[in-house]
Parts: structure tokens; sequence; C-alpha cells
């Protein structure tokens, strides 16, 4: 499982294969600023932004505001098999830079001559 | 300084009744958090990045209620996003002005002038308008990345004020801002007739676009030092003096992350306003339960090595003014000559 630090997970498909690397999972989906799918072990899925995890409790779990709405949803690390990122990473792009390029560009049109 | 005398007198009794209690962490602000919607999506801000359907969020005007109520601290910020967006503003100011709490509301002013001639707010001594301004026209547009945003704010203050309102500003500094621009800024405030203002360097939160032009602490140190080593009379600071004196490199601060803790739609933010490394589910368990060891300049956290923003920092100042005579003394100079 290798990612590089500074690129998006937008679209990863993680394959967990141990409780491990399940929690290193964990922990990016709680870092990452879109939603994810989170895959049960029975198969069914969550899709949804996930807000919030404790590993450091007796049974360890992840809180997520479900896509459909509704009150926070509390699922226990144990019945989670993999998190797909699967929502757009809201962090990524530069909008800073492409300001920066549109007021330029904006003030060179406006500084142009009137043919 | 221009903090009001009554308010003065509330914080100065709530710290000195904290330190008879012998309580070594204590609220003094609560950030409150109803939302992280917002009509900008300023450079430096690390607070709005979401997917759509948190954004479209709001915490109930009874959670506010239970959470400053379960902080306690006699002042109440409310940032965001955008708290001028929040549907319930009106009834939320007015339930904690009822409860005496002095609430800072921390707006970008775009839709100030609206809500007040909605009638969406009333003078008081305990509501103050904090009107986001990072600078002179030409810089607040550049940080907010939209043009026109400076004027807009403007007419709200002017508004606000005309209408009888307390308004302060706040503004975040960044790497490259001018010394001289900022001091032109102060005296067109003044002008302008706000209260007061608070200024804080920025933090570099990791998610914002804008990564190159946040302030490391000898930058920060150098810049405070030139634009406030010979302050104007007429400048007024709505914030500790020696908050102001600590940016300038005069005080060796650590950070009390508890100072200022962060109420919102994910729950208690841990451990502070900036970083975000979970969520407690009640203030109780935040202030038990946070390894508050591993923040702070010392504590050799990466995240915190060049962090000096007021959330982390302004508590300090105000606890250390009534924890030695030397810091009374420091507050009281500062106060009454206006030097820092």
């Amino acid at each position: 499982m290798t990612v590089e630090p500074e690129a998006s997970l937008e679209g990863w498909t993680p394959e967990v294969m141990d409780a491990a690397s399940l929690a290193e999972v964990i922990e990016r989906a709680f870092d990452y600023r879109g939603d994810v799918t989170i895959v049960r072990r029975d198969g069914s899925e969550v899709v949804g932004y996930l807000f919030n995890r404790d590993a450091a409790v007796a049974r360890p779990f992840v809180q997520v505001f479900e896509q459909q709405g509704g009150p926070p949803l509390t699922l226990p690390y144990a019945d989670i098999r993999t998190i797909r990122f699967t929502g757009r990473d809201t962090a990524t792009g530069n909008s800073y830079a492409a300001w920066l390029r549109s007021r330029e560009a904006a003030k060179a049109a406006r500084s142009a001559p009137d043919v | 300084m221009s903090v009001p005398l009554s308010q003065m007198l509330t914080v100065t009794s709530y710290v000195l009744k904290q330190r008879l209690r012998g309580r070594r962490r204590y609220p003094l602000v609560l950030m409150l958090e109803p939302l992280y919607r917002c009509n900008l999506a300023c450079a430096g801000c690390g607070k709005i990045q979401y997917p759509a359907h948190i954004l479209k969020k709001n915490l109930s005007v009874e959670a506010c209620l239970a959470a400053v109520e379960e902080c306690g601290a006699p002042m109440v910020s409310i940032p965001g996003g955008e708290p001028l967006m929040y549907p319930d503003i009106g009834r939320l100011v007015k339930e904690l002005v009822a409860r005496r709490k002095y609430v800072y509301l921390c707006t970008n002013a775009i839709l100030l002038k609206e809500k007040l001639q909605a009638g969406v707010f009333t003078p008081s001594k305990y509501l103050s308008f904090s009107v986001h301004l990072d600078g002179l026209r030409e810089e607040h547009d550049e940080t907010v990345c939209r043009e026109g945003v400076y004027d807009q704010a403007v007419e709200g203050i002017r508004e606000a004020l005309r209408r009888g309102f307390r308004v302060t500003t706040n503004s975040t500094l960044f790497d490259g801002t001018s010394a001289i621009r900022m001091q032109m800024f102060f005296d067109e405030m003044m002008d302008i007739g706000v209260e007061g203002m608070m200024l804080s360097p920025g933090y570099s939160y990791a998610k914002a676009p804008d990564q190159e032009h946040f302030l490391r602490r000898q930058k920060t140190h150098e810049l405070f030092s030139k634009m406030l080593e010979n302050p104007k009379k007429r400048w007024k600071f709505n914030q500790s003096p020696l908050f102001l004196q600590f940016l300038m490199g005069k005080w060796d601060f650590e950070c009390t992350p508890w100072g200022m803790p962060a109420y919102n739609i994910f729950g208690w933010q841990r451990p502070c306003y900036l970083l975000q490394e979970g969520y407690a589910a009640s203030f109780k368990d935040l202030m038990e339960n946070t390894a508050w060891e591993s923040y702070g300049h010392k504590s050799g956290n990466e995240k915190c090595k060049d962090c000096m923003v007021h959330c982390g920092y302004e508590a300090t100042a105000v606890d250390f003014t009534f924890a030695s005579f030397k810091g009374l003394k420091a507050a009281a100079q500062a106060t009454l000559t206006g030097k820092l």
C-alpha cells in the first residue's frame, strides 16, 4: 500500500490486508476532505464524510455523516472491510494560484489599449 | 487598549475565580462554529473544504446554547464559515446576549448591511461585530480572492456604527505583509471609528490552498515589532497587550490550546481551533482526555512549531496577566500608556 504523500487520494481503492493497514486507511480517510465509501464486512456500503475516529478506545470506531443526510453514524473498526475514496477531494487544486492568474489576466485585459 | 471596562471586569473576575479554584486548565473564549458554509473562499483558509452535504449542515441554536453552557467561558466567538449565512444567527445572538456572554460575531461583512437593515440584531454592550479585514483594499481583496470585498465590509462597518453597534476588526497577517501598509490600515480603521482591532499571524492549515505565505516565528517577530514598536496613541487594539508583545518577541509564552476551545457540527474539536485531530462528544471529554502535552511550541509537535495564533496564545497572555505581578504590571503599563 504505497501512496504519494502529496497526491490526492481521490479514486483510491486500497486493498486492506490486516488490522494495521485498515487503521492506516482509516487515518487517511479521516484526513481526506471528500466523501468515502465504507465497505462493511457483510458487503453493505455506507457513503459519506468520515469526520472522526478513535482507535484508542476498547472498541475502536469511526463516525460518518452519510451523504443522504441524518445524524452521524458510528461504525466499529471491526465491521469495516475497506474504505474507497470515492468522493471529490475538496482540498485539492490550487485556487490561490488560479485566482492570481485570473486577476493578472483581468488586469492585463483592462490595461490593453482599445482597438 | 479598547476593551470596554465591563468586559474587562467580567474577564478579570472570571480568570481570578478559576485561579482561586486552582483550575489549571480553563476556557476563556468558546469558538462556536454553527456552520462551515462561506460566501468567500480565501487563500489562507482551511475551514471550508468539505463536501456539499457537510457545508449545508447547521448546528441547532439549542446545540449551540448547550455547548455554551457546558463550556462556561465568558466570551463566545462565532466564526465559521460565515455566521451571517447561519439561518438562526439573530436568535442565537439574542440568546447569548440574554446569558450575558460577550459575543464576537466574526464576519466578512458582505451580508452585514443587509442583515442590519432587516433588523436581525439589536445593539448591546455584549455584541461586537468582528469584521475580517486583512489590510487595506488591495491587500484584503487579494487575501480573500475577490475584488470589492473590502468596500463591502467598510460599508457594513459604517452601517453598524451608525446604528450604535460595537465593531472591531480582525486581521490575519501573512508573509509579505507590509508594516507601513498595516499602519495605514490602523489609521483608516480609527478614522472609520471602529472600537478596536485584533491581529494575529495566520496558521498554515494543511488544507489551505496557499501554503507559501504563512509567517514563521522570526518573521512574525520582525513584522509585529516593525508595525507596533511606536504605536500611535489613537490605535486601539481589542486584545491583550501582552499577546501583541508576544508577537513582537518580548515574551516567550507557551500555547494553551484549551483556552479557546472549538465546537462545531462534528463536536468538540481536539485539540484546538486550528488542528483537527479528532472530536470529543463533550467538553468534559475534551478537557480530560486530550493529550495536551503533545501540543504547543515546546512539545516538538511539527504542526505547532511555527504557530503563534491568538487562539493558542491570547489565553496564555491573559492568564499570565493574572498569574504574576510582572504580568499584571506589564499589562497595566501597556493599557495605560498605549506603548507595547
